[in-house]
Order: C-alpha cells, then structure tokens, then sequence
C-alpha cells in the first residue's frame, strides 16, 4: 500500500473513516483528520510523552506510531475518559492536587497513568515515577502529578496511606 | 514533523515478509518503530519500503526449546520485563529491557528491533535542519566522519541496550531469507562499521533469539550509566556473566558495535574473584572498543566507566 486508503479506526468508541497515506502517524490522523486535538504534538520523536494515547490497552507514542497499523485498534484518547461530563476519577484527582499547569503535557500523563492504573490498580509511588518517567512537565514539576495518581491508587486500596 | 513518502506492507508469513522485502530496493523492516520512524522523521533512513511484522504469525512470544529459551524477534521489551522465568534464568537480559527508554518504549520496541537499531552520534541523530550548518557526514550522503576527520568512513556508536546482555548469555539468532533459515551467533549480526552497523544481506531479517540452556547456570547482571535515570540512551552500558569458573564481559555505547571484552575475559579466567582481580579485569576493559567523541562525553570517562560498570556488576552479583 502507496498511496491513500480509506482506514476505520475506532477511537474512543466511535468509528472514524480517515484518508490517509501509510505516512500519516495517529498523531496526525487523531489531530488533523478527527479533530481530537486534546492529544498534543510535543516533540514529534517520541521523547515527551504528550502525545500518549492508550491502544489495546498500552499506553502507547501515537507520534511514532502508523495510523495504518492502529486499524482494528481499540484506541482511546483523552477525549474518551469522561463518562456523561464526568471527569474520571484521574481527572478529577488532577484538578483536585493542582497538578496542571499550562495543561499541555496533561492529557499525556493522564493517558499514561490511566494504563498503569487499568494494569496495576494500586502501585506504589516507585511504580508510578518509573511508568511517568517518559512524560516530560516543564511547569509544574512532577510532585503533584504523581500525588495526583496516587491518591486515586490509594482510593482503591481503600483510603489507607 | 512529517514520515518521509514510502510504500506500507504487512504480509501474514516469513515468506511475505522476504518476498515484501526483496521487492525493489530500500525496504526495511518495521517492528516497534521506536527507533526507525524517529531516524526517518529526521531524514537519516528514508526506506521505498516499511514492511510491517506486526500481523505475522508465530514471531512473538517466549518458549522453551530443550533447554534453550527462544524469545520470538517481535515479542515487546515490556513482554521480557514481565516475565519471571526470564528474570530467574537471565537476569542482565530484564535489567537491559527494562533500561531502555520510557514505559511507553518499551510496550511498543521488539527484542529484534532493539538489537537492529541503528547506531547513534552527535553529527547526524538531529534534525535535518540542523545537520545543514555543515556539509553532511559520511552516515546521511555526505563523504567526511566528523567524529574523526576522515573520509568515508563513519564511527557513530551502537547503544543497543540488549545486545551486550545476549552477549554474554551467548545467545544466537535465528534469521529467515531468499536462501531459508539459518541461525548466526549474535556477534555476528553487526559490521562493526558505522555507516551499515548490520550485516543483515538483502530480503533477510531476524526471526528469534535462542539463548542456550548453559547461560542460566550462571549469573548475568546489566549496568547501565546515562545522563538521566530514565529515558536516555546508554553512555556506556555493561553486561557481566560470572559461571564454571569463567567471566564474560560485553559493552554497548563505546564502539560501532556491542564488544565482547576478551582481553578482561581471559585475564580472569579460572581465577579468584577478588579485589585485586577484578580490578585487574576492569583495567583491561576498554581494550575491547575503539572509542570515539561522538557524544558530549569525553574519551576518557568512557575509558573509565568501562572499568567501573564492571567492577560494580560483578559486585552484585558476587
């Protein structure tokens, strides 16, 4: 396959018919063809984490990865965490610890903590600063970020600290 | 940043993934593309070709054969990190995948992608705009190493997490193309020249690692010194296996490939591991590459860390 095609991806639930060339990341194909910019480009080689969305349940680089190969994909993106309006727990736990600041690096942490929390429901505080290591925050520091995911783990082990 | 333009396969087998690649020229295997799709977003590969082995059958997963343990080429670094007879028999082998870049890295990278990388250096891992303030290095077109201030010729360094841990695990390849299956030790899967670090012939690409049952009657420990604890490539990274009397010793981040230290290797043969000898070893240690400023890090602590790589993991080990 050279040239365009018409691909199916299922993002967040819904399908997307998207044109693209085996060229287009899912980067671009989330940002300029479904227009789910809550996904953010930082520095398009894999190195910040901002653009991080969730494929079959990985948190993956959507900016290295081909919008060919997420075909049959179960995607999720920062679009899709809210239920009715509701901001999922993550989120809510985000606002909550001030944990954002210009917002541009968020979605990315909060994609790449939804996997962990899905996989390991209640990781300690090492497990979570080695799972974010990889997402780059140039305002805030990581200090709330990662209180911010750990509060939501020690929810599930039942409040305890 | 945009892909450069190329053609996308994804063939079902080992024989639509040699007929993909043999079909013109300049194609090129994609497995995690943690690695690739960085190298062609900044023009350093441009491939006519991706061949994609993610709908491939029977080229991912962990099984045992005899005693040898055959790990499938597309089977994740994350898959490795996890799993707990690995980490029993093969210890350096997690402790390398799981140093290799971020979380999100390590789900998406390949075993056979991670020791096909392609080697690293100051002059050409940048974007192309930069690479325009000066005339191209030999790598990406040009004709001079900058490195060295010879032409044609590229000294840009392997920093391969993995290689060095197979390395001393001994481990070998199994590698399907135009002639069949055929299976190589690991050693001689790299050139040892920086422009084409792989000597992968055309149509070939590698389908497992088989490490022997023998390595896990020893114990393995990987090291690794970068600039920053997580997400960073290797400034020099070390891996030991200490068994039957004998020590093996092998480094990433210090030569166009991942060396084996024979000259440390056969000082310690059958010997005492004491102070004194190890530290003998480990002055013997950057014998084994030739290295060259191709990051900011100068010679000479490279030269160094070799040596303290490999007193510190063969501490933990002890």
């Amino acid at each position: 396959m050279g040239k365009k095609t018409v691909l199916e991806l299922m993002i967040n639930g819904d399908t997307f018919e998207i044109a693209c060339a085996p060229n287009m990341t899912l980067l671009e194909a989330l940002r300029d063809k479904a227009l789910l910019t809550g996904t953010k480009r930082g520095c398009d080689t894999g190195g910040c984490g901002a653009c991080t969305v969730i494929m079959d349940g990985e948190a993956v680089l959507a900016c290295l990865t081909l919008a060919v190969e997420a075909e049959g994909c179960d995607i999720r993106t920062i679009e899709g965490l809210a239920l009715d309006g509701k901001l999922s727990p993550l989120q809510e736990a985000f606002v909550e610890h001030g944990a954002i600041q210009c917002g541009f690096c968020s979605p990315g942490f909060i994609m790449s903590a939804t996997a962990l929390l899905a996989e390991v429901p209640s990781p300690g505080r090492e497990e979570i600063r080695r799972h974010l290591a990889g997402n780059l925050c140039r305002c805030t520091g990581y200090v709330k970020i990662i209180g911010a995911v750990e509060s939501v783990a020690v929810k599930d082990r039942g409040g305890e600290k | 940043m945009h892909l450069p333009i190329f053609t996308h396969r994804q063939p079902a087998d080992f024989a639509g993934v040699v007929s993909a690649l043999t079909e013109g020229s300049g194609a090129k295997v994609l497995a995690g593309g943690t690695d690739l799709l960085v190298n062609m977003k900044h023009r350093i590969e441009m491939p006519e070709t991706l061949v994609s082995l993610k709908k491939v059958a029977d080229i991912r997963g962990i099984s045992l054969e005899g005693d040898a343990t055959v790990i499938g080429a597309a089977t994740t670094l994350k898959e490795i990190r996890q799993n707990s007879e690995l980490e029993r028999k093969f210890p350096a082998l997690v402790q390398a995948a799981m140093s290799v870049g971020s979380y999100r890295h390590q789900a998406m990278g390949t075993l056979g992608g991670n020791l096909c990388q392609n080697t690293r250096c100051r002059f050409f891992n940048q974007s192309w705009q930069w690479r325009q303030v000066r005339s191209l290095c030999y790598k990406v077109g040009g004709e001079d190493c900058h490195v060295i201030g010879r032409k044609h010729t590229c000294f840009s360094t392997y920093s391969g997490d993995v290689a060095p841990a197979l390395l001393v695990l001994d481990a070998s390849l199994r590698i399907t193309g135009p002639d069949g299956p055929r299976e190589a030790p690991l050693s001689t899967l790299y050139s040892g020249e920086g422009r084409t670090p792989v000597t992968l012939g055309r149509g070939e690409f590698v389908t497992a690692v088989v490490i022997p049952g023998a390595a896990a009657r020893g114990k393995s420990r990987y090291e690794k010194f970068s600039l920053r604890g997580s997400i960073d490539f290797p400034i020099v990274g070390a891996a030991v296996w200490r068994g039957d009397g004998s020590v093996r010793a092998a480094y990433t981040g210090v030569d166009r490939a991942p060396v084996r230290a024979s000259e440390l290797e056969a000082e310690l043969a059958g010997q005492e591991l004491t102070d004194a000898s190890l530290k003998r070893g480990a002055n013997l240690a950057h014998k084994a590459a030739k290295i060259a400023p191709t990051s900011v890090h100068p010679v000479s602590f490279k030269r160094e860390l070799m040596g303290v790589l490999f007193v510190k993991a063969m501490r933990d080990i002890s």
